[in-house]
């Protein structure tokens, strides 16, 4: 397939519906799982508050049946009953109220306590909150029976928490807990449980719990069922039931082979994983690379500065946090004085004090903002350095490294020597699973953010009238200039658009690691090797070089155990690959002599 | 007009050789007034920039005479150091912290015997054997690999810079042996002199002038007969030089062998002088350094490099103290002046104010359209 067929392929790119498509759908599964419709909380508190006080069976029953409304109050109670922490209140004509001691306490250890039928704090008659020492009150009692009921309400509230993630850790937690009398608690939850991920959980923690099972038959079934389910937890379970003397050799044959299954799963997760960070430091990579691709490939000009550009969209990330936060300022003295005042310059900029989605939305704002505040750099080391050097690259490569230099100097005078804080908003933390492979949602974004990066600078350079012109004058500058393209202001906005791009890049680099003065200089060397061996001046090639590479990186470190031995080993085979092609991937060809 | 800057050269030479190596050493040891007298820690101080200015002649070799733009240099400048300081690592015997036989860092890594591959180390001919034969080899292969598939300009820079960072990340592992990122340090005598002492660093700042000497006797030996003349083609029009019916190949894989191998003599004497080596001595940065010494002070002559290296130093020994923070705003503006106004560096200087008043003297005569002063650059094929 030629490059540019595949480019075609890109663009039609049915698999980008798939993904939107999917992302709408787990956006809307999410939304489609309400809580069940519960009682009035005062309905619970009332009903709470007379289970305290009720004895037996009754009260047992009273208890499972509430904690089956999922309440919080009743999570709490049930929390502080075995801590002796529900007080049993002598209120008028011998009733007693219950109430709820908080963990709070004042200076001489006593807390205040929250009535449970109603929720207001216990009070004097003036309404001020009367306050407890653990030593001098009554609480409610609890033998070894209730307590075990209260367990098992609070094991059953769990499994039925509206979150599926809690659910099923929940779920897991009881499953490698060994006690059988947990079953029935699993059994009906099964029965109710609608969401796949969650009811693969019960099973497998059924089948664990089936394993301490004193009949053999049902042992048997549960070690072909955690076989059948892959489970990754169960594993040093079914190498203890295989290592025991005790064990029929039905069962162990069976659970040799279930080890079997488990570990080609565990193999495949591993495998799926590493190709996943492949990709996804592939995507850092290409992000980084596609504008130096711009500027070196299409242009012929070495930024060494471009990590620095990378840094400035880091920063602008950094500060625009600040702003929706508590504000940025900064303030620099210089070792000179003029007419005895010393020389220095400040900025001081109030913040927004945002909290909350506002404040986290921070990061939608940064993202445009980096490009634009890179590409302002570009184009001022464009005008100031490099329009005198469009002839003499490797000039441009020393040039460059003097700015470079200089910038990260600014930033050290300017945010400080040490790394800064930047916040990721909650949407980019955590993580989802599918079938054991964690795909955290900063690789999942980053992946994201480069196929519509990639796309757009794609679309700029074959879909625009500057795409054009960038081009024309790429291709053959004097000729362009002839014909009466405008070359230098070509170069400028060329220059500005590779110099956003590393800012965007940087944007994204500062949710992923740490910002500081030499954030480029960790990338600029892995940065030209991606465009080299991609072929310069081509767009493809740096996608596909950058994938290759970050994904050969992943499979390296896993392989032989260290980042920096895998690092090295991808250098050399990089140096490798150049003798078999010097042009990189996609080098043009053309009949002209270099 | 370059014969003017020729004799200009010859007569540097000869008046610096005279400073470094004999003027310098009497000042440090005579009994003279104060005022005249030259201080230890000038002689160390000029003992350092002399390895500097080595490295510095091995990167104009390449750069300005062949036409490579090696950001390597350092590599096989630290490489030689650490072929140095393994023997001098050696020689501390017994008096480390941990008072073992083996070095310390080896003791901290659990060693309790030498590994076989630092055994030989003890010989200080075998370390100086290593010392030419390490970067050498690793020269060889790589120029080999990168001049057979016709790596050259920018990609060539690029590549000798990968190179550079992975072996930095290389050497800053445990697991080689070589110190880690503390790198070698602590050292107490070499050949049984105690490198503490005044005399022997006299002696060692007396060996790099004299090294230096040669070095740039031998550079310029070299530049003036068949092959450097190919050399300087290769520099100008790679392609003509190829359709000449030249292997260029082959000269540039021997320009770059021996380059290295003077960059690693340097390596060799920077060590003990400086008395540490450590794997960030090899980073990137450190190689685009010496192109700056380089570039500042002239490229394509070779005594621009030393005054580069010498100058640049200096004025960096002075503004880290003077004004710590704004040293590298001064590196960095500098370089991108010289760069793009003054290609010539500052041996460059008289021929280019010559050319500035001849053409303001023809512009008087015939009104041309200005021009500016930056000349194209010839090195570009």
């Amino acid at each position: 397939m030629t490059y540019r067929a595949w480019l075609k392929s890109l663009r039609s790119a049915p698999w980008m519906c798939w993904i939107s498509t999917m992302l709408l759908l787990s956006g809307l599964a999410r939304a489609a799982e309400t809580p069940p419709a519960q009682p009035a909380d005062s309905v619970i508190r009332s009903r709470l508050a007379k289970a305290v006080l009720a004895e037996g069976d009754e009260q047992k029953k009273e208890i499972l049946s509430l904690a089956a409304t999922g309440s919080k109050v009743v999570r709490e109670v049930l929390n502080a009953w075995p801590k002796d922490r529900i007080l049993l209140f002598a209120g008028e004509n011998d009733t007693k109220i219950p109430a709820l001691i908080e963990d709070e306490t004042d200076s001489d250890g006593k807390a205040r306590a929250v009535r449970i039928d109603t929720g207001a704090f216990l009070s004097d008659a003036s309404g001020k909150p009367l306050k407890f020492a653990a030593a001098d009150i009554t609480t409610a009692e609890t033998d070894s029976d209730l307590r075990r009921t209260l367990q098992q309400g609070l094991d059953a509230m769990a499994l039925a928490d509206p979150i599926p993630d809690a659910r099923k850790t929940a779920i897991l937690k009881l499953g490698n807990s060994q006690k059988l009398q947990n079953l029935p608690l699993l059994r009906d939850r099964l029965a109710i449980e609608s969401n796949a991920e969650v009811r693969k959980a019960i099973n497998e923690s059924i089948a664990l719990l089936q394993l301490g099972d004193p009949d053999p038959a049902v042992q048997k079934e549960a070690v072909i069922q955690l076989g059948k389910l892959e489970a990754i937890g169960s594993l040093d379970l079914l190498k203890k039931i295989v290592a025991k003397e005790s064990t029929p050799s039905d069962i162990r044959r069976e659970a040799t082979s279930s080890i079997q299954s488990i570990e080609n799963h565990i193999g495949v997760v591993n495998f799926v994983g590493t190709i996943f960070r492949g990709l996804s430091l592939g995507s850092i990579l290409l992000i980084v690379a596609l504008g130096l691709a711009i500027t070196f490939g299409l242009m012929g000009v070495i930024n060494m500065a471009h990590g620095e550009m990378i840094a400035i969209g880091a920063y602008t990330t950094y500060v625009v946090q600040n702003l929706f936060g508590t504000g940025f300022a900064f303030s620099i003295t210089l070792p000179f004085s003029f007419g005895g005042k010393p020389i220095g310059f400040g900025l001081s900029l109030p913040g927004l004090n945002a909290t909350g989605a506002f404040y986290e939305s921070y990061f939608l704002v940064a993202i445009p903002l980096s490009f634009l505040m890179a590409a302002l750099a570009g184009l001022v080391i464009e005008r100031v350095v490099i329009r005198f050097l469009y002839r003499r690259p490797l000039e441009s490569l020393l040039a460059t490294w003097g700015v470079s230099l200089v910038m990260q100097q600014l930033f050290r005078m300017v945010f400080g020597a040490n790394n800064v804080q930047v916040s990721s908003p909650s949407w980019l933390l955590g993580h989802f699973n599918l079938s054991d492979v964690l795909f955290g949602y900063n690789r999942v974004f980053v992946i994201g953010f480069a196929i519509f990066i990639v796309l757009g600078t794609y679309m700029l350079l074959t879909r625009t009238p500057l795409g054009l012109l960038i081009r024309a004058v790429m291709q053959n500058r004097d000729m362009a200039s002839c014909i009466g393209v405008r070359t230098q202001r070509v170069n400028q906005l060329t220059f500005a658009f590779g110099s956003g791009l590393a800012g965007l890049a940087g944007a994204f680099l500062s949710q992923i690691g740490n910002v500081g003065p030499s954030l480029g200089q960790s990338y600029i060397v892995d940065a030209f090797m991606t465009v080299v061996v991609g072929g310069v001046g081509s767009i493809v090639g740096t996608v596909c070089s950058a994938i290759g590479i970050g994904t050969a990186d992943q499979i390296l470190q896993q392989a032989t155990g260290s980042p920096v031995t895998g690092k090295i080993v991808v250098l050399v085979a990089i140096i490798l690959f150049l003798q078999w092609r010097p042009g990189g991937l996609f080098s043009i060809r053309s009949r002209s002599l270099d | 007009m370059r014969t003017d800057s020729k004799r200009l050269e010859t007569w540097l030479t000869l008046a610096g050789g005279f400073l470094l190596i004999v003027l310098l050493p009497a000042l440090n040891v005579l009994p003279l007034p104060e005022f005249l007298k030259v201080s230890d820690f000038t002689i160390n101080l000029y003992g350092k920039y002399l390895c500097y200015a080595i490295l510095a002649i091995s990167v104009d070799v390449l750069w300005g005479y062949t036409g490579l733009l090696s950001l390597g240099q350092a590599l096989f400048f630290t490489l030689g150091g650490y072929m140095m300081g393994m023997y001098l690592m050696r020689m501390i015997g017994t008096l480390g912290q941990y008072h073992q036989p083996i070095p310390d860092f080896l003791v901290f890594l659990g060693w309790s015997k030498l590994p076989p591959f630092w055994q030989p180390f003890d010989s200080f001919a075998f370390a100086m054997l290593m010392a030419l034969v390490l970067p050498g080899a690793l020269a060889t292969l790589f120029g080999f690999l990168a001049f057979r598939s016709r790596i050259r300009g920018v990609y060539f820079s690029i590549l000798t810079q990968a190179l550079t960072y992975g072996a930095c990340l290389l050497f800053f592992r445990n697991s080689l042996l070589m110190g880690g990122n503390n790198g070698f340090t602590d050292f107490k005598f070499i050949l049984g002199h105690d490198l503490r002492s005044a005399g022997t660093q006299r002696g060692l700042y007396i060996a790099t002038a004299i090294t230096l000497m040669l070095v740039l006797v031998g550079c310029r030996w070299l530049s003036r007969t068949k092959f450097g003349l190919v050399q300087q083609a290769i520099r100008d029009s790679e392609n003509r030089v190829l359709f000449s019916g030249y292997a260029a190949a082959h000269y540039k894989l021997f320009v770059f062998v021996l380059c290295a191998l003077v960059a690693s003599i340097g390596g060799v004497l920077y060590v003990p002088q400086v008395g540490i080596i450590n794997p960030s001595e090899m980073g990137t940065e450190k190689s685009l350094e010496a192109v700056v010494w380089v570039a500042v002070g002239g490229r394509g002559t070779l005594v621009g490099p030393i005054l580069g290296a010498f100058g640049v130093n200096a004025l960096k020994s002075w503004a880290t103290r003077a004004y710590p923070d704004l040293w590298l705003i001064f590196l960095g503006v500098m370089f991108v002046l010289v760069t793009v106004f003054m290609p010539r560096g500052l041996v460059g200087i008289p021929d280019q104010l010559r050319e500035l008043a001849a053409r303001f003297q023809k512009r008087k005569t015939d009104a041309e359209p200005p021009v500016t002063g930056i000349e194209p650059d010839k090195s570009l094929p």
